[in-house]
């Protein structure tokens, strides 16, 4: 950081996203790190009660966040705010925060001291999921501080800004209002950590990693360019003007661009050689479809089939799936839409399923696997999706296949239950395609052999390059691993198009590289017939494959 | 005073859930409830302590139960044990 002689503060850390805003910056206090003074005499009652309320504050706030992941994003979600909740109101830690009050301390450092015992008790233990719990520990500690400073940093917020912060924890995230906030700006931080996450979702521009900001710049106006990873506070007002001038021009440029790509929506994406790549949709269920063909979607190319079991109790029954499945492909008017057949496991957990934990779920018992084992389950399914198929254009598509042997097992299923359907007079359509995706290495090195068994490919970018690479994408100490080293998994894909085409069929991609517009020329180059992405990036990619070579 | 002696059998041991499910139970009874494990002992009815026994998979938990419905939170706490501690299905 330095300063002009305007008074200007200029921070730089990593910028976000590409996108600039400028607003008063409101610095959302990290609660621990406060200095305190306290301006009046200690008396036991009074810290014991204020603990309380807080405490009863910070509660209501948990259910409240629970209740709202819960019908936002899901169940499973919900657990880590349940357990807070038993962490809050756990004897062990009130007494604790008691005892301290009575030798003499203020509440808040009852509370930072009780809570501080807990963490290194549960970071003393073999178990590593026990030693996680103490980031809840902190997390509820860091609410209960916050309840009794009383300064509720979200509230009341009439103007929207520009949030500042050491890093927000999911808690804090869940309970902003989104739409008062015009960017990020985080002291510390990566590029993966939640905020970044977050930033890009709602697509406004954020800076992590750019060490302390003082309190005494809190309510400043700041210009904020997430290009650059810069952050001007208290400019002048020619360079506000000059950043306004830039931002204008910034939003025309991105409107004719967007313009652009609509004129280029109902025409095929074909390279400048003349390659043409199909451009689909990924969804999650049929309400995206409408619009994954506003935006130009030429099929679906990956539809997750785990919504209607997520949502759900119990098993769904083929009817509930085949009216789904029908849904969607009438709605696709005779476009292509590709089914996968349930990708459950370990990490993506159904309760009625029964599923044992695992140690290494990513690893472990999941998607094809199951399904082989569980038959009837499995069976239910692909009559539904056989039933839909007379409906539309539908695929069928397998994940984690690692065997020629795995294949040949789902063709007899299918093949199974097509007599059954036939011996009771069901129509399907008889000539459905059948495809896998391609997640592991192994079936990336057999592509050869399983080429001549399927009539597609879809590769899940996601999986085969945490299996390829050995690195977690999600893990910010080796997530980079994933982001710099795209070659090995670009010569596996290579390996499968050249496998696939020899034997007349076609080869997708459906993993979050198919969206990645730096990869978009070296799969035009690899010959990739199809790139499934998610509704918001269809046109950029469609613009993108006009323009390759 | 009624013991019992359970060993656990879930992969994931005495976790923050089945600790939790453990805790809310206990307190529903007025008899005072402790729970041993590896020579550490812990108060039913408090989470934290339970989950600092650090009590994995393969360990055994030793019940000591005394009040004026230990017999019920005898079988409720077994009950309970083998639900969520014990092999899953």
């Amino acid at each position: 950081m330095y300063f002009k002689d305007t008074g200007e503060a200029v921070f730089k850390g990593i910028g976000i996203t590409n996108t600039k805003a400028v607003g008063k910056i409101k610095i959302l206090k990290s609660a621990s790190s406060e200095k305190r003074e306290y301006s009046y005499a200690h008396n036991i009652d009074n810290e014991i009660m204020r603990t309380e309320i807080a405490i009863d504050k910070v509660a209501n706030a948990i259910n409240e966040s629970s209740r709202r992941t819960m019908s936002e994003i899901g169940k499973s979600e919900a657990e880590i705010f349940e357990i807070h909740s038993m962490l809050l109101n756990d004897d062990d830690f009130l007494d604790a925060i008691k005892s301290e009050i009575r030798t003499g301390k203020y509440a808040e450092e009852a509370v930072e001291i009780s809570a501080k015992r807990f963490e290194n008790i549960l970071l003393s233990l073999d178990d590593e999921y026990l030693r996680g719990r103490s980031a809840d520990i902190r997390d509820i500690k860091n609410q209960i501080l916050q309840a009794l400073s009383e300064k509720e940093a979200t509230k009341q917020d009439s103007e929207p800004y520009i949030l500042v912060s050491d890093d927000l924890t999911p808690s804090q995230t869940v309970r902003l209002e989104k739409s008062k906030i015009l960017g990020f700006v985080t002291f510390g931080g990566t590029p993966s950590s939640h905020t970044a996450i977050l930033a890009r979702a709602m697509g406004i521009p954020a800076i992590v990693g750019t060490g302390y900001i003082s309190d005494d710049y809190d309510g400043m106006l700041a210009l904020l360019d997430g290009a650059k990873g810069e952050i001007i506070i208290n400019p002048s007002r020619k360079r506000k003007e000059q950043f306004e001038n830039e931002m204008e021009n910034e939003d025309k440029i991105a409107l004719e661009h967007e313009r652009y790509l609509r004129s280029l929506m109902n025409k095929p994406a074909v390279t400048r050689s003349g390659h043409k790549i199909m451009i689909y949709a990924n969804i999650g269920d049929e309400s995206e479809v409408s619009g994954a063909i506003s935006n130009g979607a030429e099929g679906i190319g990956l539809l997750r089939s785990e919504f209607l079991y997520l949502s759900k109790n119990t098993y769904p029954t083929e009817n509930e799936l085949f009216e789904a499945y029908r849904d969607v492909a009438i709605k696709m008017q005779g476009r292509r839409v590709v089914i996968r057949t349930l990708d459950i496991g370990a990490d993506k957990k159904i309760p009625y399923f029964n599923l044992e934990n695992e140690e290494n779920p990513a690893l472990g018992y999941r998607a094809i696997r199951i399904c082989l084992d569980r038959k009837e389950i499995f069976k239910t399914q692909l009559r539904a999706i056989l039933r839909a198929s007379s409906y539309g254009t539908i695929s069928i598509m397998v994940p984690m296949i690692v065997s020629v042997d795995e294949v040949r097992k789902c063709k007899s299923i299918i093949e199974e239950c097509k007599r059954e359907l036939l011996s009771n007079g069901v129509e399907f359509d008889k000539k459905i395609e059948f495809g896998i995706m391609i997640e592991t290495p192994a079936a990336a090195i057999m592509s050869d052999k399983l080429s001549s068994e399927v009539d597609f490919f879809s590769v899940g970018t996601n999986d085969l390059t945490q299996y390829t690479l050995a690195a977690d994408r999600q893990n910010s100490m080796v997530g980079k691993i994933c982001e710099e080293n795209t070659e090995p998994v670009l010569r596996l894909i290579k390996a499968c198009a050249d496998a696939i085409h020899q034997n007349g069929g076609w080869i997708g991609i459906c993993g979050e590289m198919a969206a990645d517009l730096s990869l978009t020329q070296s799969f035009a180059s690899i010959g990739v017939d199809e790139l499934s992405v998610s509704v918001p990036y269809l046109l950029g990619v469609r613009g993108k494959v006009s323009e390759c070579k | 005073m009624k013991e019992f002696k359970f060993i656990i059998k879930d992969k994931n041991g005495l976790h923050a859930r089945p600790a939790g499910a453990l805790c809310a139970k206990a307190k529903t009874f007025n008899s005072k409830i402790d729970v041993k494990c590896d020579g550490k002992e812990a108060d039913a009815k408090r989470l934290l302590s339970l989950m600092s026994l650090g009590a994995v998979s393969g360990k055994e938990l030793e019940f000591y139960i005394s009040g004026d419905d230990e017999n019920e939170a005898y079988s409720a706490l077994l009950e309970l044990c083998e639900q969520k501690l014990g092999d899953g299905e």
